[in-house]
This record gives C-alpha cells, structure tokens and sequence, in this order.
C-alpha cells in the first residue's frame, strides 16, 4: 500500500503543545509505550508517535484541523478498555488521542438522562450516583472493570448493566455531541437544537447517531454523550438454572425473556456460559479441570443467571416464582432436567456487584486472554456456542464461553474468552488463523461480528457486504475526507489491512 | 535475585485493565462517610500526581513487557517514569491476577540500570553511601556511630533476640531506637543491637541498585543467622528482611522476624501485656504500606504457592492476609480512652504516604503533594492525631503539617480541614509511654 499518513514532527508536536499545553502533549517513548494493549478485544496495534490529552472539545477540534492539514492519523481512547481496539491498528501510529481529563457529569433526573464526556469512569460514575441519586443508576458495562468509560462503552455498542432489557449500550444514547476532522462540531437528536435538552433522541431530522457508534472512532471524535439513567430498585438477586446442553439453557431464557413485560422487564440481565467459564479463572496448574469437581461443588455443564430488580419484595419474589415456573413447565414439556443451582449470598453478592473485576482473572488461566464477541438471533445461538467450543477445542484452547441475552432474547451476545499464553510465540498467528476459521462459517451463517478486529472479522464481512462497504466508505468521505481517523479500523482504507479484492473496485 | 526476566509471565498476565488504579477496585459499594470518601476511589499517588498512563502500574506493566520483548530501550528517560513510584503496593491489592506489580516495578528499574543507565542522582547518592564500607548507611555518617544512642549491652553474644535499628532510627530518629529498646526492656526481653549491623539495603532494592543490595543482604544474613528472632522498628526494613531477603537470596530466613508493634500484639494475645494507662485522644492510623499491606500480601502468597486448588483455597490465604491487617487495630484497641477513627482507605487499600520508593529523596513535590492528600483524609475523620509505625511515615506527615501550617501563615486560611491542626504519632513511642 502506498503510503497515505505523515508521521508526527517536531513542528506539529509545538503546534499540539500550543493547543493543550506542553504538559498534555508527550513523545516520550516509554510512556508511549505505557498505552499499549494487546489483548481484552483486540491482539493488534502499534505504537502512537505522540500522546495529547485535550481538556474540552475545543482543544479536540484544533487537534484534529492540525491532523487533517498533516494527514496524521488519530486514534481516540477513553477508558482504554477494549484493549488493542483503542490503539493505532496501522502504521504510522500518529495521535494518541487520551480523554480522560475530560470528565464531566451531570445528571437531569427529570428527564432521565446523563450528560457525560468521553473520560467519565464506570468507577466515578457509580460513586456519585450512589451518593447524590440513589434511586438511578448510570448505565456502565456490566462486567467491566471500573476504568471503563460510559461513552466508551455506548461507542463500542457494549453490554451494560441493563442490556438483557434496554438493549446494547448505544440504545441508550439520547444525543451525542461529535466534532469532525475538519474542525465541525455538531450535535444530534434534540440536542441539535440550542438550549434543547438532549430529550428525543430522533431529534430534529434524521439521525446519524448510528455512524459513529459502532464506528470504533474513525467517523468523528465524540466529546460528549447525553445517555439515558435507569430506576435502580434496591430489591435485587440473581437465580440460575443449569443443564447438560446450550439449547438447555438458551430455550427457557427466550421462553422467560419473550413476553418482554412483566417478570421479563424485571429480569434485567440474562448471562450464562459453561463449567469452564469458572474454571479458567483460575491457572491452569492450580485448579481441577476434571468435570467432576465442578458437578461436587453444584456447577453444571452450562447454566444461565437470571438478575432481577424490583421495587418490592413481593414484586421479587414474584418474578423468582414465574422464572421458576416457566422452567417446570419446560422440563415437563420437553423432558428435561434443569435444576435450579443453589447459590450462596456471596455469589449472588459477587453477581449483583457493578462495576467489578470478575472478567479479568481469565488472564490466570495462563497469560492473557481475548474476548471475541458475536452477535446472533438468540435461539441460534446454541448452535454457534457448540461450533465455537468445537473449533477452540481443535486450537487447543479452553472452550469457555459466555453468552447473555439482548433486549429480552431478541439477540445473542456470544463471546469466546480465547485464555492463552501471551509469551508462547506464534500465538498470535495461532489465534488469527482460529479466527478467520470461525469467521468465515459464522458469515456464512448469518452471524454478526459486532466489535470487528481490523485484519480478519472486518475484511471478511465487508466482503460479504460489499454495497453496504461502498456505502459506509461514502459516509466516512463526507465525514473524514482524508481518513485520518483510525485508519485500518472498519477496513478502510481496505488496503492497509488486508489483501483480499477491494469491494470499492467491483 | 529474582529478576525482570524472572517476572516474564507474571507482567504477561497484565491485560491492561487498570483496575489497579482504584482503591477498593471491587468494593463499589463501600459505604463510606463523606461523599467523597466513599465506593471506589483513586489510589495511585504516582498516577494520581502526573497522570500519564505510564505513571500508574497498569502503564509500567506495559513498559515493562516492551522492554522485555526489546521495544523499548533503556535509557534516562526510562528510569525517570519507572522511579517515579512509592512502590506501596495498592496496585497489588487490587490485581485478581495476582500480578507482583512491585517486584515488576522494582526489577524493571534494577534491569534498566544493569543495561547501563546511571542511578537517578539522589538514589546514586544513597547507593554510594551504603556501599562504602565506613558508612553502610545512606546519610553519610559514621558506621562507627550506628549504635551510640544505645545505653545497653551492644553486641551480647548471649541474647537470642536481636532488634534490628535500621539506619533511620540509628542517626536521623533515634527517639524510636530509644523507645523501642524501652519497651522490650520493659517486657523482659533479653535483646540486643549489633555494632555491625548494615543498612537493610531497602532503598537499595527499591530504586534498582541490586549489586549493593546483594552485599548488604548477605552480611545482614551472616551477622543474624543464629538469632532465633530479629525485631524492627522500621517498617521497611522489617519487610525488607522477612519478604525480600528470602526472595532476592532464594533461601528461608534461618530466624523469625516480627515487627516491635506485632510483638507487642502477640502478647497481648497472650495476656502478657496489660495496657492500664489511659490516651484519651481522638486518633486516626495509617497503615505503613511496608509492614501492614506488603507484608499482607506476601503471606497470603506464601499460602497460595502450597495450594493446589485455588478455586476452593485462595479465600483461606485471603483471611491470613485479613487478619494480619487487623494486628495495629487490635494494638488501639487494648489502649484504654483511645477512640480510634478510622480512615477510608485502610488496610490492603490504605493510601500511601508518599515517601516510599525512592520517592521521597528523587520526587519531594510528588512525596509532598501525596502526604498532603493523606493528611485531607486523615482530617475528614475529625481525628486529632494521626498515628503510624513507620519513621519515613512519620517524617512524610511531618513535612505535610509544616507544609500546612506555612500556607495558613502565607494566606490566612485556617486549613484545619486538610489536617493542618494534627499531631503525628509513632505508635512505639506511645507504647512506651503507657507500658
Ligand atoms: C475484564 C473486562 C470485562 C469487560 N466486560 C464488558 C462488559 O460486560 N460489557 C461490555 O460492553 N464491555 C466489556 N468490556 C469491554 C470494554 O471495557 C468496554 O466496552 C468499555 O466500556 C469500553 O470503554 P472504554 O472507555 O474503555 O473505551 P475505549 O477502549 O477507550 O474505546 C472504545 C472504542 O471507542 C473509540 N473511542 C474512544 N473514545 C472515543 C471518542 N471520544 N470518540 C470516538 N471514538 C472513541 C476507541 O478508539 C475504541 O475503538 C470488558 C473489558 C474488560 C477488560
């Protein structure tokens, strides 16, 4: 591929110093080098040539007039939580461009929103409503660790803490305020017009919110989110039911999730996996990975959890006893056996706590882990789940698999958590190769990679896709004339990821 | 001596989570008093005070994986992030992949000097006095003059019990050396100092400087191999001795080894000390980061490497971690009238006071700045006095009230809220008074 980008000189490192100040600029190359990720989402990215750290949007709309006049590329990063993903994929790195002193909140209980900016942490924001507005809650990734950003999840179209009910992360977006490389700051839904609230999320005309979420940052810089808040009733647990095979677990949750009212609406988060979801939280040499030991201490084979809000005891005890009849009718019906598993308070505890540290362990099995998260029609998703575990058992992986229902069972998050051992060499390649496997059926299948890696799901499905790719690469020309923005994400430019035929040249 | 290369797979488990940068990182439903203090706050002072990525751990572990895999060379530069680090192991409390984020950080700067960086100027400094063999101390004085506050029998060959003054209280504090040695004396003990005794080489192995370190290691280990038990004042040198010597020499320490305070509790435990005398003051305590959270941590490893089902077993060496925090707790609690307020962040989570590291002597505005935000939430208590058993604490805060009480002169503000009024105390020289 020809060369697109400029690297970052010292001339354009003076001009960033003057828009943030020398101390929110560096080129220092170890704390460049302190950014890095590989893993979480994603495996691949390359070192940023600089780091700035903007104060508000402004200084965000400057910074990215002088990229665009440069033709260096830019990379957001909020919480730097999706890992690989919130880092250059392609070289040169260029601007790093870290959010994280952008972090103001405010919160208009009368109309149910939050305005937040890109630095706003799942940690801080959980504090202060836990203090000023205990009967709401901030929607922040459900199994994330607390430095995961709220806007940063809602990007990312990510699982909160109330996505089995309200849908992914970016259906909870009333507005966004985005600013363009070529310095244009705009804001959409009611938010567009001035001293409206950011109340009706369609707004003023047609709303293209949905270019930039999803867009891992490569549409356009968000610097501010307005984003619905949720009643947080105080009545809370989490009851689980286990079984032998996916299907056993899936079929009852649609039955429960699908009259959408009711104990549904009260089942605010439907998340299960297999025995080896616990298993691989732990290293490989020190705990059982004999099936036996987990059956002994009341694990199935796969099993599903069910966490229910309510505004009374009654109200709880209610939603338990109907999830727990659609189950007896169920196991009557198809003659199954799915036993409710008995949990101790500290594991419904442990469930119910928000944010927290529950996925990270997976990191202990060995020495590293990647999440691959897929989007499919929630009865498929049995099948996907016995595909994918088949195909990490042939890679020699653990088959853990995590996967929880969308607005009540209408999708499927499904997600391998690929435990490897990041110093084992070639395993990247390893992991590359078990994707493009897996990719290519699931495609084939109509399944839907939702946080695409730059080299394999995005090449793939945008081949696949070819007209909706025109039409996307459109959209990014009007947005980014000269894509400066986190160039390799979304496969665009195609070239500089990967070698199958362009879609723009058929 | 374990090194970066040792500690390979260990910083190949970091995810880049930066969980590690909150105190009670899994607790967001902590109730605390204030709304400030409460849930999950930031605990990093180096983060907190530069606020590159790089300062907090979760950078480090990332600088130390590319140094490893040769990406980033050393240079100045380097050592200069790497250093900047009370290595008071909040980050470690919080990272469920039992990551050593210390030893990492500690072997991180040990390797990019070995590649032939020169020693910040400061920890050069100290590293040259320890290793001159008439000084064996970083604060250039006489080796001669190491044990001359003490009015006992130096060197009784007879004793099976030695106490271990550390450099800080054999020059710069001796008021501790003075009231420890009072109270063991006071308890019976049959103890002794050693007129040879060397710097523990904490700061030493802290800020890279392993070569000196190994020397003085090995000639403590020599002088005190047939003592049955070693006791400290010193928070650092109590953990230098009992967690580092065993993992930088590869051996079993061939002694026990408790701190003056923990002694005091064991015989509490075993209603051998009585405290009658009352202190009736309102006061909050500070957990040295050295003999409460670095030595939690290390037992609760210890007890992890024998099991082999973490799954059913890990809770087991949690609450061994657990209970050694409780020790000072249960030391206030046996003084009658004192009335102990506690503060957010304690124990495993407690926030440093900002000297440790190296930091003091190479970074003092970060030392400052970190001593003060501890001071803030020492005052949020409504406590009068701020207690703690660790000189380098003692002096921190110290220097923090000063700090204080010259900006009340300069403005006129009366700054009682962020701690100005308060008194410092180091709890063996209250022991000593009221035993
Ligand atoms: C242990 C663990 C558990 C997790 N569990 C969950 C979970 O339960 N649910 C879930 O949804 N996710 C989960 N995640 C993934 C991730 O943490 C979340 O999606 C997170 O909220 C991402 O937010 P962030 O602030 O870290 O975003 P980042 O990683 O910083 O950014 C996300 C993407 O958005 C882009 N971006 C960032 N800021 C901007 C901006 N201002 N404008 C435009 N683009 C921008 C970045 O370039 C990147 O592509 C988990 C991660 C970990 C490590």
């Amino acid at each position: 591929m020809t060369q697109m980008y400029n690297k970052v000189t010292d001339e354009v490192v003076a001009k960033l110093a003057a828009i943030c100040g020398d101390q929110y600029v560096t080129t220092s190359e170890p704390l460049r080098h302190s950014y890095m990720a590989k893993g979480i989402m994603g495996l691949e990215a390359v070192l940023p040539e600089c780091i700035v750290r903007p104060a508000n949007a402004e200084e965000v709309s400057k910074i990215l007039v002088l990229a665009n006049e440069y033709l260096i590329p830019v990379t957001p990063a909020a919480g730097g939580l999706s890992g690989g993903f919130a880092l250059p994929a392609i070289e040169p790195g260029g601007i790093y461009m870290d959010m994280t002193r952008m972090n103001k909140l405010t919160v208009d209980t009368e109309n149910r929103v939050m305005v937040v900016e890109p630095g706003v942490k799942s940690g801080d924001a959980w504090r202060i409503f836990k203090t000023k507005y205990p009967e709401w809650a901030p929607p922040i990734p459900d199994g994330a660790p607390p430095a995961a950003t709220v806007l940063g999840d809602a990007i990312e179209r990510g699982f909160s803490l109330v996505t089995g009910v309200y849908g992914p992360q970016a259906d909870m977006i009333m507005g966004l305020e985005v600013v363009l490389p070529t310095g244009e700051t705009f804001r959409t839904g009611s938010w567009a017009l001035d001293d409206a609230k950011a109340f009706y999320r369609w707004g003023v005309g047609p709303n293209p919110d949905g270019l930039f979420l999803g867009s891992q940052g490569s549409m356009g810089i968000i610097t501010k989110c307005a984003i619905k808040i949720v009643p947080h009733p105080h009545y809370k647990t989490v009851v689980a039911y286990g079984g032998e095979t996916w299907d056993d677990i899936v079929r009852p949750a649609w039955e429960i999730s699908k009259h959408e009212l009711g104990i549904a609406e009260r089942t605010v988060m439907v998340q299960g996996g297999n025995y080896e979801l616990v298993m691989t939280r732990w290293p490989k040499e020190n705990v059982p990975i004999d099936y036996e030991f987990y059956k002994k201490i009341g694990i199935d084979k796969k099993w599903m959890n069910y966490e229910c809000w309510a505004w009374s005891k009654e109200e709880l005890d209610e939603t338990l006893k109907g999830i727990d009849k659609i189950y007896k009718d169920y196991e009557v019906r198809e003659k199954r056996t799915l036993p409710q598993q008995s949990l101790h308070p500290k594991q419904i505890a442990s469930r119910l706590k928000k944010p927290n540290k529950i996925a990270i362990p997976y990191s202990l099995w060995q020495a590293g882990f990647l999440f691959i998260t897929w989007y499919t029609p929630w009865l498929e998703s049995s099948a996907m789940m016995e595909e994918y575990c088949a195909a990490m058992e042939n890679y020699g992986f653990p088959p853990t698999m995590w996967v929880a229902s969308i607005d009540h069972a209408r999708q499927a998050i499904v997600m391998p958590i690929l435990c490897f051992d990041s110093t084992e060499p070639g395993i990247f390649d390893k992991i590359r190769e078990f994707n493009l496997e897996t990719t290519r059926s699931f495609l084939k299948k109509g399944w839907v990679n939702y946080r695409p890696d730059p080299f394999v799901h995005a090449p793939e499905t945008f081949s696949k896709t070819k007209e909706y790719y025109k039409m996307l690469v459109k959209f990014r020309k009007v947005l980014d004339p000269n894509l400066i923005l986190h160039p390799g994400r979304l496969a665009i430019p195609w070239e500089s990821v990967t070698d199958l035929p362009n879609p723009l040249n058929e | 001596m374990t090194s970066l290369e040792d500690l390979r797979k260990i910083n190949a488990r970091c995810i880049h989570c930066r969980a590690c940068q909150y105190a009670y990182s899994g607790e967001p439903d902590r109730e605390g008093e204030t709304e400030e203090y409460t849930g999950m706050l930031q605990g990093c002072p180096a983060g907190i005070y530069f606020g590159w990525e790089g300062y907090f751990n979760s950078g480090k572990q990332w600088m130390a994986r590319a140094f490893l895999n040769g990406e980033l060379p050393a240079s100045k530069e380097f050592l200069e992030v790497a250093e900047a680090c009370t290595t008071c192991g909040m980050c470690e409390t919080q990272c469920p992949n039992y990551i050593d984020t210390v030893s990492v950080t500690e072997a991180l700067r040990a390797a990019i000097i070995d590649a032939g960086v020169e020693p910040l100027d400061k920890h050069k400094g100290f590293g040259d006095r320890v290793g001159n063999e008439e000084m064996r101390n970083p604060y250039a004085e006489p080796r001669s003059e190491r044990t001359k506050w003490f009015d006992g029998i130096v060197d009784n060959k007879d004793a099976k019990v030695a106490y271990f003054v550390g450099c800080t209280a054999s020059y710069r504090q001796q008021q501790i050396a003075e009231h420890t040695a009072s109270i063991l004396k006071k308890l019976g003990v049959d103890f002794t100092v050693l007129s040879d005794e060397v710097c523990c080489g904490s700061p030493l192995l802290r800020t890279g400087l392993r070569k000196t370190f190994n020397t003085v290691m090995e000639e403590n280990l020599e002088l005190f191999k047939d003592f049955d038990l070693v006791l400290f004042s010193c928070a650092g040198c109590y953990k230098t001795f009992t967690n580092d010597y065993t993992e930088q020499s590869g051996k079993e320490l061939s002694f026990k080894t408790r701190h003056a305070v923990e002694y005091v509790y064991d015989l509490i435990g075993e209603g051998k000390v009585k405290i009658e005398k009352p202190y009736n003051e309102k006061v909050t305590w500070h957990d040295p980061c050295h003999s409460i959270r670095h030595i939690g941590i290390a037992i609760e490893k210890r007890i992890l490497k024998e099991y082999n089902n973490w799954l059913l077993d890990s809770r087991k060496a949690e609450k061994a971690k657990e209970a050694h925090y409780e020790i000072p707790r249960v030391v206030l609690d046996a003084i009658p009238g004192l009335e102990l307020h506690e503060m957010y962040r304690i124990k495993g989570d407690s926030f440093c006071c900002g000297a440790g590291g190296g930091v003091k002597a190479q970074f003092s505005d970060m030392a400052l700045s970190t001593a003060k935000e501890r001071m803030k939430e020492a005052a949020s208590t409504g406590a009068d006095v701020i207690m703690t058993s660790c000189p380098f604490c003692v002096t921190n805060f110290t220097d923090a009230i000063k700090s204080l009480k010259e900006e009340e002169k300069e403005t006129g503000k009366d700054l009682s809220h962020l701690g100005s009024k308060m008194k410092v105390v180091e709890l063996l020289e209250l022991l000593d008074d009221l035993i």
